[in-house]
């Protein structure tokens, strides 16, 4: 479906030159969610706009179903769909305006273009606002229209959608997930790139961390968990409060378990494994002091905050 | 990529964007019919009988240019900062569909403004054009029209952010319908500002549409031609994917 191999991409300016991605490979295949996570300015979206034929890559190759995109890329265009980050659509083209239109230009033929857009309007659950303007939907209806738009066409194969859900409500963007998430019966690809790591959870069948414009990590949700040399988290709230017990108390644990994370009211530290009888009761002994803690497995947040070196002490 | 297909795309584009435009311009775009009735006005007091024909086509290729010039290039500008335009980016169609679905959703209100112009200069201020060269110079408006198309795409895109678009929109219309001889014949000129005069379409759309008037042949061939190659130009230029693509 994609298959992205060794791309690079470089930008040349007078104050020198400035590489936003170095030596990427990156694989979707059909009905197959890959999040690209990352750090603002890491590269993904560079990355995106290449595979998405907007940026040529200084090196490297894209192929999206077969066909070259950098040689190629209208034939490639055919079967690629982009979702740009925080686009809007027409504010004054109806729902089913937009998706028609944007149907035909996708080679849906003219006298077909009706009813086609009825059914993609129905499959994205975008039936009853059919006739509605776009300036009277909300936030995450808008995002729909915009999937609704992607999906159109007969020769989609790949979804890119840079920051899906940005700026909408999480009522909406569960349902926007919903959405993408039943477009795998499609068999279609999605590459999504994203600062909400449980919509990567939620989603992703393989995660890719990139930093620094190279890819540090690839795999399955529990696969980059498992990347942690340890396995669980405790986390203590009401730093700001602190009695003397308490604080010392802290510091034992300290001494046991390495801080992760700690900001004026929290700290998080590593623990091996969060179900054993001693980790147990050492969060008891907090809480008999007052103290807010509490355990819980290792999550992709604190393998993404990990990789990307954002891990220790932050804030301390 | 088909001829046809692009054809159709461009078919598709455009009533689209005219449908857009209907709805969120129509009444702004509606005065612009009559705007430049005022001009013709007031240019037609000062000017002797024998520029009347002159006068009246300055006036139209001042609104045709600032139309399609301006126009074009704030929808560029509107697309960018809806990120709409990384959109049509990524459509397998090519950069010509796009800018020129763009101007030619804007070309009815031009169209519509230019016989409104002409029929107010005939009827009103008796400037003598026959009918039967109308539908020579509806066509003359689309091909100087055209020859205008690129200078809005260039803005558009490349002007950054949509506030620089509006800036140089206005720069670049104020410059080509000014600082062009559209209001006077270029003979007036000194010769060193001719030269630079030639180099801009509105010089030619001038020459050709006055020709038009007058039943000049020799003018219409060669000002025609030369429009032709600005539009050829144009398209060959955005075409080739400038900026469509960024290096």
């Amino acid at each position: 479906m994609l298959e992205v191999r060794g791309v690079s991409k470089t930008y040349k300016s007078r104050r020198g030159d400035k590489r936003a991605n170095d030596a990427i490979d990156l694989t979707v295949r059909p009905g197959e969610i890959v999040a690209l996570l990352g750090p603002n300015g890491a590269g993904k979206t560079t990355l995106l706009r290449q595979i998405a034929g907007q940026l040529l890559p200084s090196a490297g190759t894209i192929e999206v179903a077969g066909v070259d995109m950098v040689r190629h890329p209208l034939a490639a265009k055919e079967f690629i769909s982009v979702i740009p980050q925080e686009c809007e659509p027409k504010l004054n083209l109806t729902v089913e305006e937009h998706v028609r239109y944007f149907a035909q230009l996708k080679g849906v033929p003219r006298s077909d273009a009706r009813r086609y857009t009825t059914d993609l309007l129905r499959a994205t659950g975008l039936e009853t606002y059919q006739g509605k303007l776009v300036r009277e939907l909300s936030g995450g209806l808008r995002r729909r229209v915009l999937i609704a738009i992607a999906l159109a066409g007969p020769h989609v194969r790949l979804l890119l959608l840079d920051e899906p859900t940005t700026g909408v409500d999480p009522e909406a963007r569960r349902s926007v997930w919903q959405l993408i998430d039943g477009l795998r019966a499609r068999r279609i690809g999605i590459l999504l790139t994203t600062h909400y790591i449980e919509e990567a959870e939620y989603l992703a069948d393989r995660v890719a961390i990139v930093n620094g414009g190279r890819v540090v990590a690839e795999g399955t949700v529990q696969a980059i968990r498992d990347r942690l040399p340890y396995r669980g988290r405790l986390e203590v709230r009401g730093l700001d409060h602190l009695t003397p017990e308490g604080r010392a108390s802290l510091r034992e644990a300290e001494r046991k378990y390495p801080a992760t994370f700690r900001t004026g009211n929290i700290e998080r530290l590593q623990v091996q494994d969060p179900f054993r009888a001693d980790v147990i009761r050492e969060v008891e002994g907090l809480h008999a002091l007052g103290l807010e803690a509490s355990l819980a497995p290792v999550s992709l947040e604190d393998a993404y905050l990990s990789l990307v070196d954002g891990s220790t002490a932050e804030g301390s | 990529m088909s001829g046809w297909s692009t054809l159709r795309n461009l078919g598709t584009a455009t009533e689209m964007l005219l449908v857009e435009s209907m709805r969120e311009l129509g009444i702004v775009l509606g005065f612009t019919i009559i705007f430049p009735i005022g001009i013709l006005f007031f240019l037609n007091q000062l000017v002797v009988p024998e520029l009347r024909v002159q006068v009246l086509v300055g006036t139209i290729m001042m609104e045709t240019a600032l139309l399609n010039i301006n126009a074009l290039a704030q929808s560029l500008g509107n697309d960018k900062s809806t990120r709409i335009f990384d959109l049509w980016v990524s459509l397998p169609v090519s950069p010509v569909v796009y800018a020129l679905s763009n101007a030619l959703s804007l070309l009815p209100y031009t169209l519509a403004s230019a016989l409104f112009t002409l029929g107010v200069a005939v009827t009103v201020f008796h400037v003598a054009i026959g009918w039967a060269v109308f539908p020579l110079l509806v066509g003359g408006f689309v091909l100087v029209w055209a020859s205008t198309l690129g200078i809005g795409y260039l803005v558009g895109v490349y002007a950054g952010t949509p506030r620089q678009i509006n800036a140089w929109a206005q720069i670049v219309g104020v410059i080509l319908t000014f600082f062009a001889p559209i209001f006077y014949p270029v003979t007036i000129l000194p010769v060193p500002l001719q030269a630079i005069a030639y180099a801009w379409p509105l010089t030619w759309g001038s020459q050709f549409l006055v020709a038009l008037v007058h039943g000049s042949s020799g003018t219409t061939m060669l000002a025609g031609a030369v429009l032709v190659a600005y539009v050829v130009a144009w398209i060959v230029l955005i075409g080739t994917g400038l900026r469509w693509r960024q290096a």
